[in-house]
C-alpha cells in the first residue's frame, strides 16, 4: 500500500509540474493584459510539434529542441500580442474571440503540416529511477518536474527581484498608474506574452515524448488550466501553482483509487466548491475576479 | 471590367463570341464525363481528430480498392460497366457533423452507399437513414438494432471478435489466471469491456478489479497504469482503446515494470510501440488485426483479393500508416460490389437484399453468416472466423483463425449477461 501511495504521489508531482507551467503562463497573460487566451492549449501543442519537427524528424538533440520550442512559441506569443491583443486592448471580449480564431488557425496549420495522426517521438531516455520495490520514476518525467521547478523559480525571481519584473507586476496591478510612472505597457505586454507563451511551449515540448502529439492535444490542457486558475484565483501566480498541485493530487489519487471518470467529476466539483465558498478563488482578489 | 477590356481593343462581338465558346467548352468535359457511367460511394468517417486513425487509413485503402476495380473494368451492373468514385466527408467523430455529412452525400453527391465507422456518430445519422432508406455500413455491430434495417456490419464484428483472442490466450498460456482491464468510457469502450469480461469468464480467468474506465480526454496514463498494476495481474487488457491511448498505456506499463501478458483489440503502428518500449517487452502482445503480408492470408479460406499485393501498394503509398482499418472498408466494398453485381443494380434496397441472400456472405476471413438477432435484435452482422495476431520478434503474426459463432454457441449467455450489465444490449441502448 505504501508503494502504491508513493507511486501515485510521484505521478501527481509530474502532473502538477506540467499543469502549473501551462496555468502560470495563462495567468501571467491574463494578469498583465487582461486577455483570456483561449489559444494557450494550442501554444502547448505548438511546443510539442517543435519537438516532433526538430527532435523526431531532424534528430536535433532533445534539449536543444525543447529550447527552440520555448523560443519559437514565445515569439509566437509576441506575434499574438502585436497582431491580436494590442489592437483589441480596450476590448477584452475581442481578445478572447481573436484567440479562439487563432487556436483554429494553429490547429489547421498543424493538420496541414503534420497530418491528423498522432506523431511518433522516440523516447528521450528509457532510464527509470527505482525508488522502492514498486516505485518507479521514468527519467523523462523527472526532466519535466525539474524543468518546472527551475522555470517557475526563475519566474518568481524575475518578478520579485528585477526591474522588469516589478514593471510587470505594476502593470498587472494598475496599468494607468504604471504608465504614469513611465512604464511602457506595450513592453510589459510583450514580456508577459513571451514568458506566458514560452511556458506553455516548453511544457508541450517537454511532455511531447510522453503523450500523444496530435493537432487537438491542446483542448484537454486548456480545460485543466482554466479549472486550475479559477480555483487558484484569476490573476494569481501563487494561486495557479497551489491549485495545480491540489488539482493534480486530487485527480491522480481519485483516478488511481476510484476511476478516471470520477476524477474528472471530483476535479470540477472542487472548482464549484471554491467558487461557492470563495468566488475570487483561493488567492484571487475581488478587483480581478 | 468588361468596359476596360473593350477599351483595350476587344470588341463587344468578340467578347460575346469568346464567352460562348468558353461556355460550350466548359460544358464538354461534363458531357464526356456523363458518358462514363459512375457509381459514387460515400465515405463518412473521422478523418481528423482523436479517432482519425480508424477513418483515414480506411479511406486510403478504399482508394486503392477503387483503382484496382476501375482498372479491371469497374462494376458490372447488367450489361453496363460503371467506374467507382469515392466521395469522403470528415465527420470528426461528431454525431451532428456525421448527420450533416450523410445528408450532403445523399442529396448533393448522389451516393449509392455510405460507409461509416459508426459508434458515437451513428445516432446522428440514423434519422437520415430512416428517412432516405440509404444503405449504410458500420464497423461496429453494436450500432445495430431492429430499428436499423438499412445498417450492415459486413466486416468488423466489433467487439464480438475479441473473444477469439482471449480464447487463444487461455489455451496457449494456461498458467495466466488473473487479469485487469482499462477502457475509455464511450460507445466503443463499453461494449468491448462487456465482451472481454464474458471472454475472460468463459476462459476461467479471474478479473482482479472492476474495469478501470477513463475519460477519453485523458492524456497522462500513469495513474491508470499504477492502479492496474497495483493488483499484480498476470494479464493487462487494453480493451478497444484508440491508438492514442494504447501507445502511452503500453509505454507506461513498460516504465512501471510490467512483465506480464498484454492483450488488446488493436496495436496500430506497433513498430512505434516497440521503439518506445523494447522488442522483448512487446513479445507476445496479442491483438486482432493482422498485417496483410501475413502468409496465413494466402489460404483458400480468405476472400480478400490479393491481400499481400494490397498491403504492398498501401505501404508504398502510405509508409508506416497501416492500421486496423486499412483493409476493412475495402473489404466492405468487396461485399457491396458482389451484391450490386448480383442484383444488377446499385439501388440500396436491391443491394441489401442481394447481400443477405441465402443468409451467408464472403467475409474477408472466410465464409460467414448473417447473424446477430439475439445480441443486436437484427441479423445484419456478417460473422465467421477472426484472426488472433501475436507480435513475435517485432512482427505481427497470425496465430490462427477462430470461429466467433462457435464461441457464442458455447458462451453466448455470458456475453448477454455482461452486455446487459453495461446497458449495451440493443434494447437497453438509448
Amino acid at each position: 500500500m505504501l508503494d502504491l501511495l508513493a507511486q501515485t504521489g510521484l505521478n501527481a508531482v509530474y502532473a502538477a509540474s506540467y499543469i502549473s507551467l501551462v496555468a502560470v503562463g495563462l495567468v501571467l497573460i491574463f494578469g498583465v493584459m487582461g486577455v483570456v487566451n483561449f489559444a494557450h492549449g494550442e501554444l502547448f501543442m505548438v511546443g510539442a510539434y517543435a519537438v516532433v519537427a526538430l527532435y523526431a524528424d531532424l534528430q536535433v538533440p532533445f534539449f536543444v529542441a525543447v529550447a527552440a520550442g520555448l523560443i519559437f512559441v514565445g515569439c509566437l506569443g509576441l506575434v499574438m500580442e502585436r497582431a491580436l491583443f494590442r489592437p483589441l486592448r480596450d476590448n477584452p471580449l475581442g481578445g478572447l474571440v481573436a484567440s479562439i480564431g487563432f487556436l483554429m488557425i494553429l490547429q489547421s496549420l498543424a493538420v496541414l503540416g503534420f497530418g491528423v495522426r498522432m506523431e511518433h517521438i522516440p523516447p528521450v531516455t528509457q532510464e527509470v529511477l527505482s525508488l522502492g520495490d514498486k516505485v518507479r520514476l521514468p527519467v523523462a518525467r523527472l526532466y519535466v518536474i525539474v524543468a518546472a521547478i527551475v522555470l517557475l523559480s526563475s519566474l518568481w525571481y524575475f518578478l520579485k527581484r528585477t526591474r522588469f519584473g516589478w514593471a510587470l507586476r505594476a502593470s498587472a496591478q494598475d496599468p494607468e498608474a504604471a504608465m504614469l510612472q513611465g512604464i511602457s505597457i506595450n513592453q510589459t505586454a510583450r514580456i508577459a506574452m513571451f514568458i506566458g507563451a514560452g511556458l506553455a511551449g516548453v511544457a508541450g515540448a517537454l511532455t511531447a515524448p510522453l503523450v500523444s502529439v496530435n493537432p487537438h492535444m491542446g483542448h484537454s490542457v486548456i480545460v485543466t488550466a482554466f479549472i486550475v486558475i479559477i480555483v487558484g484565483g484569476v490573476g494569481s501566480l501563487e494561486g495557479a501553482i497551489v491549485a495545480s498541485v491540489a488539482y493534480a493530487f486530487v485527480h491522480t489519487f481519485v483516478t488511481t483509487f476510484y476511476d478516471g471518470v470520477l476524477a474528472d467529476i471530483v476535479g470540477l466539483s472542487l472548482m464549484l466548491i471554491v467558487l461557492i465558498v470563495k468566488p475570487t478563488g483561493l488567492f484571487g482578489s475581488a478587483d480581478r475576479a | 471590367m468588361i468596359s476596360n477590356l473593350v477599351k483595350a481593343g476587344l470588341t463587344r462581338r468578340t467578347f460575346l463570341q469568346s464567352s460562348a465558346v468558353t461556355a460550350i467548352s466548359a460544358g464538354l468535359p461534363g458531357a464526356a464525363f456523363a458518358a462514363d457511367k459512375t457509381i459514387k460511394i460515400g465515405f463518412l468517417a473521422p478523418l481528423t481528430g482523436a479517432v482519425a486513425a480508424w477513418g483515414k487509413p480506411g479511406l486510403d485503402g478504399c482508394q486503392i480498392w477503387a483503382e484496382r476495380v476501375n482498372a479491371a473494368g469497374g462494376i458490372k451492373l447488367g450489361d453496363d460497366s460503371y467506374t467507382v468514385e469515392l466521395v469522403s466527408y470528415d465527420n470528426e467523430y461528431d454525431p451532428a457533423k456525421a448527420r450533416t455529412g450523410a445528408t450532403k452525400l445523399i442529396r448533393e453527391d448522389g451516393v449509392s452507399f455510405i460507409m461509416m465507422l459508426g459508434g458515437d456518430t451513428w445516432p446522428g445519422v440514423q434519422p437520415v437513414a430512416d428517412r432516405t432508406g440509404m444503405l449504410f455500413s458500420t464497423l461496429l455491430p453494436s450500432d445495430l438494432s431492429p430499428d436499423t434495417a438499412t445498417l450492415f456490419a459486413p466486416t468488423e464484428v466489433h467487439p464480438i471478435y475479441l473473444v477469439t483472442g482471449v480464447e487463444w490466450l487461455a489455451e496457449n498460456r494456461p498458467e495466466l489466471k488473473t487479469a485487469v482491464m482499462c477502457a475509455q468510457d464511450d460507445a466503443l469502450g463499453l461494449p468491448s469491456v462487456a465482451t472481454y469480461l464474458a471472454a475472460f469468464e468463459a476462459a476461467g480467468i479471474e478479473m482482479l478489479d472492476e474495469p478501470l474506465l477513463f475519460d477519453p480526454a485523458t492524456t497522462d496514463f500513469a495513474p491508470v497504469v499504477t492502479r492496474l498494476l497495483s493488483k499484480n495481474p498476470d494479464i493487462v487488457c487494453l480493451d478497444t482503446c484508440y491508438s492514442d491511448y494504447v501507445h502511452p498505456i503500453a509505454e507506461q506499463l513498460f516504465q512501471q515494470g510490467f512483465t506480464g501478458q498484454i492483450i488488446s483489440a488493436t496495436a496500430d503502428f506497433y513498430d512505434q510501440m516497440i521503439a518506445k518500449t523494447s522488442k522483448e517487452f512487446m513479445e507476445g502482445f496479442i491483438f486482432q488485426f493482422p498485417d496483410f503480408d501475413d502468409p496465413a492470408l494466402n489460404g483458400d479460406n480468405i476472400n480478400f483479393e490479393d491481400p499481400n499485393g494490397f498491403y504492398a501498394t498501401y505501404n508504398e503509398r502510405h509508409p508506416g500508416q497501416w492500421g486496423a482499418v486499412s483493409w476493412e472498408y475495402a473489404s466492405i466494398m468487396d461485399l457491396w460490389k458482389a451484391a450490386a453485381e448480383k442484383a444488377g443494380s446499385a439501388a440500396p434496397d436491391a443491394v441489401a437484399a442481394a447481400m443477405k441472400e441465402g443468409g451467408t456472405g464472403n467475409h474477408a476471413f472466410g465464409d460467414a453468416k448473417w447473424w446477430g438477432t439475439e445480441l443486436f435484435g437484427i441479423d445484419n452482422a456478417l460473422v465467421g472466423d477472426w484472426p488472433v495476431v501475436v507480435i513475435q520478434d517485432g512482427k505481427a503474426v497470425i496465430k490462427g483463425f477462430r470461429s466467433i459463432p462457435d464461441w457464442y454457441d458455447k458462451h453466448g449467455d455470458l456475453l448477454v449477461k455482461h452486455m446487459q450489465a453495461y446497458d449495451q444490449m440493443w434494447d437497453q441502448r438509448s
